[in-house]
């Protein structure tokens, strides 16, 4: 069993000031961050998630601004829109729009290897199909040709990384039409080519808008939101017989902390079918602040070790 | 037709100085409540020069519309911040035990203004849905049963307030627009807010789609709505015809997300439309929302702006 976190973490207080001091209240580019600073910080959360007993760690995603913004301004072709809620959350984004065709114009996650020069056991987490299904497409003629161009960019990236695993973030696959579907296993099955383990996550609600179509998505390992669909996604794990999961049992949008007793009942009925299993919160904990973040951490480890 | 405000206003420079010293313990609580009436009387002039009808008292000693009350009611503590998009963090309260009533929320604030001012006076708090949907739950069992504990509390201010003699009442709510889907708790939290209370209730909402809101919202125990109407270019006063809008209107008619100044004419053609949908007597004309994030001058203007349309509206239809 493998203890690991979905991708964000909270800023650390002095580098969230220090964001706020060079940046104001959000920029579009992030290219006068002072690489020594980013360091330094990256350093701090990767320590932190080691000292909770993290075995698969992050980076953090310490200069994303949201989920979608760093992606789509380090790549040629968007422009930034104004500021929509981030599926149930009170979280905003800026929504990206489609201005143009989508071009690689050098390194995407260039503070992901920053990251890397500190510690190697670190999985990169994008997104593909939630940043086209996210942004308004003003360029393409259908949202088939938008979502090629996009996974072609983000493949490419992912082979310049020489990383064990490589996980995709993908809520908005569990809101999407099955046509969208359909085209997402086509682009995935062509990105899952990498030469990297493959993680699929799903999360802010019960995945069974994906199956059966995902089982065909060429992922290795399925990451399920055990919080908010539990009942369901654990029927759904049990009936298409899931070996590989991610399980998102621990819940990163709540402070309250789980009874560990409760947390060893739920994941004692996966373990009853999976093999292969990975242990996390069920999404990033940049929706927490930073000491109930490492909490949730520490009881994702502790419940590793209960199974120990 | 009156004009007011939603709530917020610039604080003096000089202020968020005064704050901070205080916050790193270099001034102590005399002097910092004396900075803070300083403010208000500052606001209330600006206020009355402009000369809107109805004011506040710019909401001087709030930091946020959420921890500033969630920080005067038993059962919540604050853990830290969280972030709201970009580099905008915010201290998000979190429910760990039964919410009580402890301490004044917003009683103090208005007898300090009313005490400085002839003016008629709204006093804006911010209601219980959406302290509750900004704040994470540990201890009741659904969100349902948080709000509404919530509401008792607030209640017991409201019923303090009116006491203390203030008339007119404003539930800020601008959660309840982001999700339509919970109408219905929000609805019951203000009727159990507002339990008793003697006043004029206005609600203030923002930020969302109102087509998800409409015609529900309508329903709403509530003497006036409230809504912004300028940052969508008023297309929103079309849903106002389509259900048949029988409440007071609060018509939030400055765009407070820009620092251009909007001219007389334009404002004067705005509050036009707005009379063909409610009568002069049920139009309580105001800006989109709090103006604190504008710099002093600028929101200064825009008041200044809203009351001069308001004025040549009047004379036009010889409301006067």
């Amino acid at each position: 069993m493998i203890a690991t976190v979905v991708g964000s973490y909270p800023r650390p207080k002095w580098f969230r000031e220090y964001l706020k001091r060079i940046e104001g209240l959000q920029k579009d580019l992030d290219v006068e961050i002072d690489a020594e600073i980013l360091r330094k910080a990256i350093a701090e959360v990767i320590e932190k998630q080691r000292e909770a007993g993290i075995d698969l760690m992050t980076d953090g995603q310490l200069v994303w601004h949201d989920f979608l913004a760093t992606l789509a301004t380090r790549i040629e072709g968007f422009t930034m829109d104004g500021l929509i809620r981030y599926f149930d959350n009170n979280l905003y984004y800026r929504r990206p729009i489609v201005k143009d065709r989508l071009r690689r114009r050098g390194e995407i996650l260039w503070d992901f290897k920053l990251a890397l020069e500190i510690e190697s056991n670190l999985k990169p987490v994008l997104s593909c199909f939630t940043l086209a299904k996210l942004s308004k497409n003003e360029y393409y003629s259908n949202f088939e040709e938008l979502l090629w161009d996009l996974g072609e960019i983000v493949k490419e990236e992912i082979k310049g990384l020489n990383v064990e695993f490589v996980q995709f973030d993908e809520p908005a696959l569990l809101f999407a039409s099955r046509n969208e579907i359909e085209i997402a296993r086509d682009v995935f099955r062509e990105i899952c080519k990498v030469n990297a383990k493959t993680i699929l996550m799903t999360y802010f609600s019960s995945a069974e808008n994906v199956f059966p179509e995902v089982l065909d998505f060429s992922f290795d390992i399925f990451g399920l939101d055990f919080v908010e669909g539990f009942d369901v996604n654990l029927k759904l794990a049990k009936e298409y017989d899931l070996e590989s999961i991610n399980v998102g049992i621990v819940d990163a949008r709540n402070t309250k902390m789980e009874d560990l007793k409760d947390l060893k009942a739920k994941l004692e009925r996966i373990l009853e079918f999976a093999k292969d299993v990975y242990i996390s919160p069920n999404a990033g904990l940049e929706f927490l602040p930073e000491d109930k973040a490492f909490e949730k951490m520490r009881l994702v480890s502790k419940l590793k070790e209960v199974f120990e | 037709m009156k004009t007011t405000v939603v709530g917020s206003y610039p604080k003096p420079k000089w202020l968020l100085r005064m704050i901070k010293l205080h916050n790193e313990g270099r001034s102590d609580d005399k002097v910092m409540n004396e900075a803070y009436e300083d403010a208000v009387r500052a606001v209330v002039k600006d206020h009355e020069v402009a000369g809107v009808d109805i004011i506040w008292d710019g909401e001087m000693r709030r930091d946020e519309m959420t921890s500033y009350f969630a920080r005067k009611i038993d059962g919540f503590v604050i853990y830290g911040e969280v972030r709201v998009w970009g580099n905008v963090y915010y201290p998000k309260p979190a429910i760990v035990d039964e919410l009580r009533y402890r301490e004044p929320l917003v009683v103090h604030e208005f007898e300090f203004l009313r005490s400085i001012t002839d003016k008629e006076i709204k006093v804006p708090i911010t209601g219980a849905y959406t302290i509750v949907d900004w704040s994470f739950n540990e201890f009741y069992k659904t969100k349902e049963e948080a709000v509404y504990a919530l509401a008792e509390v607030i209640n017991r201010e409201l019923r303090n307030l009116v006491k203390a003699g203030a008339d007119y009442i404003q539930l800020d709510e601008p959660a309840i627009s982001t999700r339509p889907e919970e109408l219905e708790i929000a609805k019951n939290a203000v009727e159990i807010m507002t339990e008793g209370v003697n006043a004029y209730v206005g609600m203030h909402v923002c930020y969302g789609n109102y087509s998800k809101i409409f015609p529900d919202i309508l329903d709403f125990k509530v003497d006036q709505l409230d809504f912004e109407f300028a940052n969508r270019n008023f297309e929103d006063l079309k849903l106002l015809k389509e259900y048949d809008f029988d409440k007071d209107l609060g018509f939030g008619c400055m765009d407070v997300h820009t620092r251009r100044i909007e001219s007389v004419d334009e404002v004067r053609r705005a509050i036009e439309m707005a009379l063909e949908v409610v009568d002069p007597k049920r139009l309580y004309i105001d800006p989109d929302c709090g103006l604190k994030l504008l710099p002093r001058d600028v929101a200064f203007k825009k008041l200044e702006v809203m009351v001069k349309a308001k004025n040549a509206v009047e004379l036009e239809f010889g409301l006067t």
